[in-house]
């Protein structure tokens, strides 16, 4: 079934392991996500110097928390939203897909691929979510 | 050269009126907005027509709505203009009229903040930014995950942030222009609903509607209009600024820290000789940042600070004395604003029951998502 992203844009749901597009500025060396077109946020040079750059869906859990109230109809709470330091700069915001607390901050993390359920039967709604990374995982 | 507020022409909090901020009803913004105005008016002993010009600080009400109002008073063709800064858009406003006093574009000049929740929208879905946790990271996630990394950074536990919500229930619990006035204690604040993270709802502002004005002037003002010297608040100084790149720090803390240095440095006036701070405590876990961000407490210490009562009315510094966000509540536009009417009650000392004795030095504190920050600093009349 082919797989189509929640966030066009954001990501290719065909990659494994999962990576995020994001822009790198040739000026200033800084490193975004979401990705911008505009200009870059830390020096303001124009688009012809920002670069799309794959980003490696990893790195540590900064925070955590559980969503207990939610209104919209995306997602029925409770749910979890991971703050994630990226290894390759960026601190994001994305939905946790395994168990966690608030004693897992400072963990190890890595982004999986979680199906949102058939939208139509030719194709399939997946997001990137973040889970800890195990010993022995080798991702 | 350029030239901060405090080394411009004197500016003067002169009067003040607020319509209690309550539950979303029937009552139309420009009834709330008349009735603060009326009071502010009468407060400073003044008329209408003594004032040049008018800011409106409002977000989530209609476009283009201070006319509708002002008109009440008597059509007298000044300029005015509606202030959009977030949650801090009746500071916004109330900079701006204080700007117009020193720059002697005007002697009086108005602050209105009026709100009520009719509209809202954030500024993501009309650039057209999509993230991964969209709608589903609502502002209480935002301050849960500070919360939680504030817990992990420090060994604080969520009874701590808690007894922030139980500090302001018991200040909002006198003032009878707070949303909630209920005196809560710990084991009610941390009951469910368990809204994101450890905040629990007594842990979150409650949004409804109200109206903040606040009359400016300056000296000659004062003098031309024969106002009451020994109630003129002195505004000394006044700050405002946007979110930078701050590389991992999070950005209300890192904004916090400039704006309010700025405000102090501007006043002449360190954190430690504060006796009033109101802050944008529209969730527990902000009072605590923002009071280290201040320097009112060395990092990790705030937590053990409250629970010794130095935030106290009557405490070392009092903070949140008009119940802050959380128990006076958070209508958006005049939130800033009523910052101001607490600051000044408590400067002349007319705070009532909540009166922090000795009062002489205030700050007021607002962040907006954008994000921006703007704080004051007000004096006690001489």
């Amino acid at each position: 079934m082919a797989k189509s992203p929640l966030h066009p844009g954001l990501y290719d749901p065909t990659l494994e392991p999962p990576e995020l597009n994001g822009t790198a500025c040739a000026k200033c060396r800084s490193v975004f996500f979401p990705p911008i077109t505009l200009g870059c946020e830390k020096c303001g040079a124009p688009p012809d110097q920002l670069q799309a750059t794959s980003i490696a869906a990893k790195g540590s859990l900064h925070s955590i928390a559980t969503v207990h109230m939610h209104g919209g109809k995306d997602m029925q709470a409770p749910f979890t939203i991971a703050e994630v330091q990226l290894d390759d700069g960026p601190l994001i915001r994305a939905v946790m897909s395994g168990p966690a607390t608030a004693a897992d901050i400072g963990s190890r993390v890595r982004a999986e691929w979680a199906s949102l359920g058939t939208a139509e039967e030719t194709e399939e709604k997946v997001e990137p979510r973040f889970t800890i990374i195990l010993e022995g995982d080798s991702a | 050269m350029t030239r901060s507020l405090s080394e411009l022409r004197p500016v003067y909090v002169v009067g003040i009126g607020l319509h209690p901020y309550q539950r979303p009803g029937e009552t139309p913004y420009t009834a709330l907005g008349v009735q603060a105005i009326r009071q502010a008016l009468g407060d400073a002993g003044l008329d209408w027509s003594a004032v040049q010009s008018a800011y409106t600080g409002t977000a989530t009400t209609a476009m283009g709505l201070s006319r509708l109002m002002y008109r009440h008073l008597g059509a007298t063709g000044i300029p005015m203009a509606q202030v959009e800064n977030a949650s801090a858009s009746g500071s916004t406003a109330f900079r701006q009229a204080c700007i117009d006093v020193a720059a002697g574009l005007t002697h009086v000049s108005i602050a209105v903040g009026v709100d009520k929740p009719l509209q809202g929208s954030m500024p993501q879905r009309a650039a057209g930014i999509k993230d991964l946790g969209g709608q589903r990271v609502a502002p209480f996630t935002h301050f849960a995950l500070l919360a939680n990394r504030y817990i992990y950074e420090h060994g604080a536990t969520p009874e701590q942030f808690g007894m922030i919500a139980v500090k302001n229930a018991r200040n909002g619990a006198l003032n009878p222009n707070a949303q909630r006035q209920k005196p809560r204690t710990l084991d009610e604040v941390m009951a469910p609903p368990q809204i994101s993270g450890p905040l629990t709802r007594l842990q979150c502002c409650p949004v409804g509607e109200g109206a903040a004005a606040v009359i400016v002037a300056s000296e000659d003002g004062i003098k031309a209009f024969g106002l009451d010297r020994s109630r003129a608040v002195r505004v000394l100084s006044s700050a405002s600024r946007s979110e930078a790149v701050y590389d991992g720090e999070n950005f209300d803390v890192a904004l916090t820290v400039e704006t309010t240095g700025m405000a102090l440095k501007d006043a002449g006036v360190a954190a430690s000789d504060l006796d009033l701070v109101e802050l944008h405590d529209a969730f527990t876990v902000e009072e605590m940042l923002y009071i280290e961000a201040m320097g009112l407490a060395p990092k990790g210490q705030a937590a053990a600070q409250i629970a010794e009562g130095q935030f106290d009315i009557g405490g070392r510094v009092a903070v949140s004395a008009s119940g802050g966000l959380l128990s006076m509540g958070h209508p958006i536009g005049p939130t800033g604003a009523g910052q101001i009417c607490e600051l000044t009650a408590q400067l002349r000392g007319e705070g009532g029951p909540r009166q922090h004795k000795g009062a002489r030095l205030g700050l007021a504190h607002m962040v907006g998502i954008g994000a921006v920050c703007v704080a004051h600093v007000l004096a006690a009349p001489e």
